[in-house]
């Protein structure tokens, strides 16, 4: 990764000219400029130039931004403001040190069956006894205010099986798996690298990422993106020994800890000479597609070369079902509508400006048929930013808030989008407006259609 | 700089969170889109009239500047706190507190945003006519205070023609209201317009009363491209003369151009000369002649196309490559002086072979864009400030410039202000009766002078 002071080139880029001002999710929110790109980018200048220290203030400032790269779409000069502001955090972990729990939680991650596995399936046993039950709304709340979570904050429960453990214990070779009402027709079996998904004449073989809110909250989007890669045809295999994308960290500025997940992600999948490797999570393709290249960029050019052929694999799902598996084709023959149910899209940041995939997500929904309404704005960020909506979650909650009315005024029944952690902000926005709107992952949307 | 005792009563006026005086706080309000720094004491964030009213009264007994600033988008210094002291940041005042379709009339705060208010109005089918460049992030305080111009002023007018009242705090703290809700009115002075473009010198804006007009029916676009410049200047004053009352008539130098990543999606065919954007609203069935008549001028001009752009996309990209440039310059060198000169129609051509001819003899690379159908143009003089050679340079070609402009009967500046970065030239252009006038009122309404000091004198 880049160093902070690698990045005065761009910062000298920055001529305040203020046309960040008009898409920044915390400008708008907090109304100051400090909230701005070219507040921050100030901030950092004056920072190199000696002017000020890594103070509270400066670090809170640095804080006050989603990554969401709304900034550096609309910048004359395209000066990449995401990652500056993650050097700038990284800089400031080199002066104070990575908190406690956050370098427990990373460094456990490497290991998915280590003590982070473990603990989180023991909370996903003792959850009830703090949370109560808002499933009406998609989440539990909890009972008394935590620290970091207030007692109006919707959270999603911890799955009671997790994904990769559901994927792990099928019985080979057994028609049908059910998991919380979902059945997985085909014909799965389980061989050394995992479970694979097979049948017929299948060529194009695809890896799966689970990814963190995938495997231990929301699983069943784990199962319906199976189903349906394995309906547009594809061969599957959810490879054993993966775990965290490494987004976490990066977004925190921690390089280190996201360099070593990445590199145990990339033995993992590197083994099976995949066509495609897949997430149902924008936030992970993107960190798999165009941040491991960066946090492995100085390793040399055999690392290059490893780098380079499994980020030219990974696809997200939306885009992968569209343009490699033709799905809409396959799902061709699915031609009545559901009736008349209204969809918004909402774009997840990290897919539409990460990625720059805007189309396929939309001609899924319709494929899944549904109509569409447009809220006013879907490209603008739902304010999760990982850990973000931990540290600053009142901001959070107000960015969210805006999109949630967003929602809401389109009318529409379901809101879909293409990452979990978008869904879990969603559904806790909508939930504090009384909005009946249901949040669903596209792939959900699809496999309920073929059901 | 301010005394703990100024903080204490300044925090008890707007809010203690409404007062910042951090460095790093400070350090964000101390620029604007000229990309210089000053940094102030504090920054204060009024909530209302009473607020405003309060800092400046507290200034006049205190004796401290205070510079107001909406969204900092100005290219002339204007909201730049350049003797330290208060920024006072609108940026919490911005509500649109109406809209009234039937007498066309909007009464808005000033932190609001212009793009903001146009979304608001496209809704009830209305617009607010000025619209900068930067409407996308720049507020209403800043376009009166400033009075705005931006492409649709060739045919609608600049911000002092939309603005019909005012409730402005003078800088001794005195609240005023000036003008009408009606669209016309002339019962004594006309307070209204002396506020309208006083750079923040004279008082400071805290409500705002608009005219607004119905949403044209239709709109062509054209883009015109011409290997040499002048001819495209030549054309501008054609088509201002042939009676078709483009809404937009937008002259770009291909150095503007090929600095901004929308180029990419154009096929200019031409690595020289220049590009007109010309753009024509009203009823439909009267487009295709007016845009007829646009074409042929072109044409006549020597124009090498001319394109009627076909598709919402290409309208869309073609201004946001327009909008794009002031701040893409920066590809080319690192600073910029910005010129905003405006000469007279029939001179436009030549004015721009003499900024070639400047441009030639000393080596410097000027980029020259703006709304050329006005006579106005940005002449963006591009350098290395840390280059003494280059920056003495650019001095003698920004004289140069002013004296030309003047020559030839234009002003300085058609639209971003003197603020700090043209003071020197005012006296150069203003009768100097008139000036002494200016200076007089200025005088009168501040008589401490704390309100935005070290600007337009």
């Amino acid at each position: 990764m880049k160093k902070l002071a690698d990045y005065i080139p761009d910062l000298s880029m920055c001529v305040r000219c203020g046309t960040c001002r008009s898409t920044c999710p915390t400008l708008i929110t907090l109304g100051r400029e400090t909230a701005s790109a070219r507040g921050k980018l100030s901030l950092i200048d004056a920072y190199i130039r000696g002017e000020i220290e890594l103070s509270d203030t400066f670090v809170k400032h640095i804080s006050e931004c989603l990554l969401c790269g709304a900034c550096q779409q609309s910048c004359p000069n395209s000066i990449p403001v995401p990652e500056i502001i993650m050097a700038a955090r990284a800089e400031v972990i080199n002066d104070r040190g990575l908190p406690l729990i956050t370098s427990a939680i990373m460094k456990g991650l490497r290991e998915p069956d280590g003590f982070v596995g473990k603990t989180l399936k023991l909370a996903s046993f003792a959850q009830r006894v703090i949370f109560k039950d808002a499933s009406h709304a998609g989440g539990m709340q909890s009972r008394l205010p935590l620290p970091y979570i207030t007692d109006e904050r919707l959270v999603p429960p911890l799955a009671k099986r997790f994904f990769m453990d559901i994927v792990e214990n099928v019985i080979p070779a057994q028609a049908g798996i059910q998991t919380d009402g979902l059945i997985l027709d085909s014909c799965f079996r389980r061989n050394d690298n995992g479970l694979e998904a097979s049948s017929g004449e299948k060529t194009t073989k695809v890896g799966f990422f689970a990814g963190c809110l995938i495997n231990y909250v929301m699983p069943d989007i784990g199962l319906a993106s199976l189903k349906v890669l394995e309906k547009a045809g594809a061969v599957v295999i959810v490879p054993r020994g993966q775990t965290c994308c490494g987004m976490p960290a990066i977004s925190m500025g921690d390089f280190e800890d996201a360099k070593a997940l990445a590199l145990k992600n990339l033995e993992v999948f590197e083994k099976h000479n995949f066509d495609f490797i897949t997430t149902s999570c924008a936030t992970c393709t993107d960190g798999l597609k165009n941040k491991f290249r960066k946090l492995l960029d100085d390793e040399g050019p055999e690392m290059k070369r490893r780098v380079d052929d499994l980020c030219s694999k990974v696809r997200d799902i939306t885009d992968l079902l569209v343009n490699e598996l033709k799905l809409p084709a396959a799902m061709s023959d699915l031609k009545n509508s559901t009736g008349g149910c209204v969809v918004t899209y909402h774009d997840p940041c990290h897919l539409r400006r990460g990625l720059g995939i805007k189309d396929e997500p939309r001609e899924l929904i319709e494929i899944a048929g549904f109509d569409i309404k447009e809220m006013k704005h879907p490209c603008r960020c739902c304010g999760l930013g990982g850990s973000f909506s931990i540290t600053n979650y009142d901001l959070s909650s107000e960015i969210n808030r805006l999109k949630a009315e967003d929602i809401k005024g389109t009318g529409a029944e379901i809101a879909a989008t293409a990452c979990p952690g978008c869904m879990v902000q969603l559904r806790d926005g909508l939930h504090k407006l009384n909005a009946k709107v249901e949040v669903k992952h596209i792939v959900e949307l699809l496999a309920d259609r073929i059901s | 700089m301010l005394s703990e005792s100024v903080i204490r009563s300044l925090q008890g006026i707007a809010g203690i969170d409404n007062v910042l005086t951090s460095k790093e706080d400070r350090l964000c309000y101390a620029y604007d889109a000229t990309n210089q720094i000053f940094l102030p004491d504090a920054v204060v964030f009024p909530s209302n009239v009473e607020d405003v009213s309060k800092v400046l009264k507290l200034a006049n007994t205190e004796r401290f500047y205070v510079t107001p600033r909406g969204a900092g988008t100005g290219l002339s210094g204007g909201s730049i706190p350049v003797s330290g002291g208060v920024v006072l940041s609108l940026e919490r005042m911005r509500r649109i507190l109406s809209i009234d379709k039937k007498n066309l009339i909007a009464v808005v705060e000033p932190g609001v945003v212009n793009f903001e208010l146009q979304m608001e109005l496209g809704r009830a089918g209305l617009f607010f006519p000025p619209e900068p460049t930067s409407l996308r992030y720049c507020t209403i305080g800043g376009n009166i205070a400033e009075c705005a111009g931006g492409p649709r002023s060739v045919k609608y007018g600049v911000t002092r023609d939309y603005v019909t009242g005012l409730e402005v705090v003078l800088p001794t703290g005195e609240i005023m209201e000036t003008g009408t809700q009606t669209v016309k009115g002339v019962t004594g002075y006309d307070l209204t317009r002396l506020i309208v473009g006083s750079e923040g010198t004279l008082g400071i804006v805290t409500k705002a009363t608009l005219r607004l007009l119905p949403f044209p029916k239709a709109v062509n676009t054209i883009l015109a491209i011409f290997n040499d410049e002048c001819a495209a200047g030549n054309a501008a004053a054609e088509i201002m003369i042939s009676g078709v009352k483009p809404s937009a008539v937008e002259f770009m130098d291909m150095t503007s151009v090929k600095c901004t990543r929308e180029s990419e999606r154009f096929d200019f065919q031409v690595d020289s000369g220049a590009l007109l954007l010309i753009e024509l609203d009203g009823e439909r069935e009267s487009l295709d002649r007016r845009s007829g008549v646009v074409r042929d001028i072109c044409l006549r001009e020597g124009a090498a196309d001319v394109r009627m752009l076909p598709s919402k996309k290409e309208v869309k990209d073609i201004w946001w490559l327009r909008r794009a440039i002031s701040p893409s310059l920066v590809k080319i060198r690192p600073d910029k002086i910005v010129n905003d000169v405006v000469v007279p129609l029939s001179g436009v051509s030549d004015f721009l072979q003499a900024v070639r001819k400047v441009e030639k003899e000393k080596g410097i690379i000027m980029a020259c864009f703006g709304h050329a159908g006005e006579g106005n143009i940005h002449v963006n003089i591009l350098l290395d400030k840390n280059n003494a050679e280059e920056a003495g340079k650019a001095k003698e070609v920004v004289d140069y410039i002013i004296n030309m402009t003047i020559g030839l009967g234009g002003t300085i500046s058609g639209e971003h202000g003197i603020g700090m970065t043209k003071r020197t030239f005012a006296g150069m252009e203003l009768h100097p009766v008139a000036y002494e006038v200016m200076k007089k009122i200025k005088g009168v309404l501040d008589p401490n002078g704390i309100l935005n000091p070290g600007k337009i004198f």
